[in-house]
């Protein structure tokens, strides 16, 4: 789930990015650093969109830089157990299929895959329904639901599942 | 009467209910055990009184709530249960990082899937072939150990890497090798993808074998993610079949070295090995000149290769026409179909190394056939 929050952080500016300008330097920096990376609170920083404040900087003891604390606003995407989300399929394979959601990458397995489906392997493997109408298989849309999370410095991997009701292919690549 | 009924109508919509909201978490064999085990203790209460009718609620409900809580944890993808979502401990099983990075399975996992496989495998009549890289369907050298009259051959890789399906000689930069593919192996790939389901098992590194991939299979359509590289074996220097996802008395082997595969040397079919640059042939122990200073090959038709697609085909049709469903293992019958012939001393002068390797595989063919005319 995408969620617009305010966040703080300690920036460290070196006194070379002193000048006119200095506030410019600053939030290129926060971007630069916080974009793209990954927290458990918080979950994946996809973007900045403001900043809300910047209080004073503080000299560092021994060292030249400065420390300035600053309040931005940005989106997160944090997916929680239990939530249901849409997903491209990257690869299938015999024990069942990776998918992603943005910076998110999840496994479904086949036993958390409806038992009428049956992988076909091939230059393109699938998991297909008996009487063929259902595929799943590269580039696939598909909704599941998220049973697990497990978040890392930059990436957030996810265990999903498709045996409930009202998940699994949305939109087949084929006849799209 | 009807209250001696209550307990056990209840008891049984309780098992029900609780079958269908552990049917996520509960492996496929564990809600047959627990259904079946629901049947039998349905049957028991319809005989037992009323007071002991409710005791088998108690037993039956206390029951279920533990088995919400079990999850046998049959795999692990970054160190979470495939099955469940619960962290796991990460030191069960066989990992299998070629197909994707945090993948982990249990053995029992693994046999399951296996037999799964089987089946599919069989109805399409198809068995499963592991290929080793090396000597056995390309010859690779560093770039800094090529002689100096094997130089003409960099001149001749500019375009290749334009269009990988033509050529069979390829610079690879990122790996700093030059790379021959062994005569006749996209023919062979061809043909063994109608009757195998293909794997490639090298001791290389798995950005080199990723890149050998690339130039066999361009399309990805014979191996597709089937490429296991030195790192995903559990022991150094020894390949196991622990981490290929077919049964083993359905697997076939194709390399060069007989002890890299010593726990599995019945699936083994042994060829001969490929030396077309100096610097392998010389680490083969060759004095003479290789086939790339002598600016011939390895013969197309009559080659290791076309010999070893003879061999493989023999063994499919025989596996699949000729024995019956309980015999069928590729192990039994026809053992040392291609028995490795090789003469201990050879002229090394009068370019006679690709002379003693044509007459090697001859010997060998002609063992193979006498071989196979006793497989019963």
């Amino acid at each position: 789930m995408f969620f617009h929050i305010v966040l703080e952080r300690n920036m460290q500016l070196h006194p070379r990015h002193f000048g006119r300008n200095l506030r410019e330097n600053l939030v290129s920096k926060l971007m630069k650093d916080v974009e793209g990376t990954c927290s458990g609170q918080h979950g994946f920083v996809v973007a900045i969109t403001g900043i809300e404040n910047i209080g004073k900087g503080m000299i560092r003891d021994g060292t030249g830089f400065v420390s300035f604390p600053i309040k931005y606003q940005c989106v997160v995407f944090r997916p929680f157990k239990g939530e249901i989300l849409e997903a491209v399929v990257t690869m299938v394979n015999k024990m069942g299929f990776f998918a992603e959601a943005g910076p998110v990458q999840i496994f479904v397995s086949n036993h958390l895959i409806p038992d009428d489906m049956e992988f076909q392997t091939g230059d393109m493997p699938n998991y297909t329904t008996s009487d063929g109408s259902v595929k799943i298989q590269k580039d696939s849309e598909v909704r599941l639901k998220i049973i697990g999370t497990r978040v890392d410095a930059t990436e957030i991997f996810c265990i999903g599942t498709i045996k409930d009701d009202f998940l699994g292919v949305i939109n087949d690549p084929t006849t799209a | 009467m009807s209250l001696a009924n209550l307990p056990q109508h209840s008891s049984s919509s309780s098992c029900k209910s609780s079958l269908d909201e552990e049917f996520d978490d509960d492996t496929e064999v564990d809600t047959d055990r627990s259904r079946k085990r629901c049947k039998e203790e349905d049957l028991g209460s319809i005989e037992q009184t009323q007071g002991s009718g409710s005791q088998v609620l108690v037993e039956e409900n206390s029951k279920s709530s533990r088995k919400k809580d079990i999850c046998a944890h049959p795999g692990s993808f970054e160190h979470m249960c495939i099955v469940c979502g619960q962290p796991v401990d990460d030191k069960f099983g066989v990992v299998f990082g070629y197909i994707h990075k945090g993948l982990r399975l249990q053995n029992y996992e693994v046999d399951r899937l296996r037999k799964i496989d089987l089946k599919r495998a069989m109805r399409h009549k198809k068995l499963y072939l592991v290929l080793d890289l090396d000597h056995t369907l390309l010859n690779s050298t560093k770039l800094d150990r090529m002689t100096a009259e094997e130089e003409y051959l960099k001149s001749q890789t500019a375009d290749s890497l334009q269009d990988v399906s033509k050529g069979s000689l390829f610079k690879v930069d990122i790996v700093d090798r030059m790379i021959k593919l062994r005569p006749f192996v996209r023919t062979f790939l061809k043909e063994t993808s109608e009757m195998f389901e293909m794997y490639i098992y090298t001791m290389g590194t798995r950005v080199y074998a990723l890149e050998m991939a690339k130039l066999l299979d361009p399309r990805k359509e014979y191996f597709s993610d089937r490429v296991i590289s030195c790192e995903d074996a559990i022991k150094r220097h020894q390949k196991g079949l622990d981490i290929v996802l077919g049964q083993e008395n359905a697997v076939l082997i194709l390399d060069d070295k007989e002890d890299a595969w010593t726990k599995h040397n019945s699936n083994l079919i042994l060829i001969e090995k490929y030396h077309f640059f100096r610097s392998s042939s010389d680490k083969g122990g060759f004095k003479c000149k290789s086939l790339s200073e002598l600016k011939s090959d390895e013969s197309e038709t009559e080659g290791a290769l076309a010999a070893a697609l003879d061999v493989l085909k023999q063994i499919h049709t025989t596996f699949f026409h000729e024995l019956e469903d309980n015999q069928r293992d590729v192990r039994k019958g026809c053992k040392r179909v291609f028995s490795y012939v090789f003469p201990s001393k050879f002229q090394a002068d009068a370019g006679s190394l690709e002379q003693a390797s044509s007459d090697s595989i001859h010997s060998a063919v002609k063992l193979q056939t006498i071989c196979c005319g006793k497989a019963t």
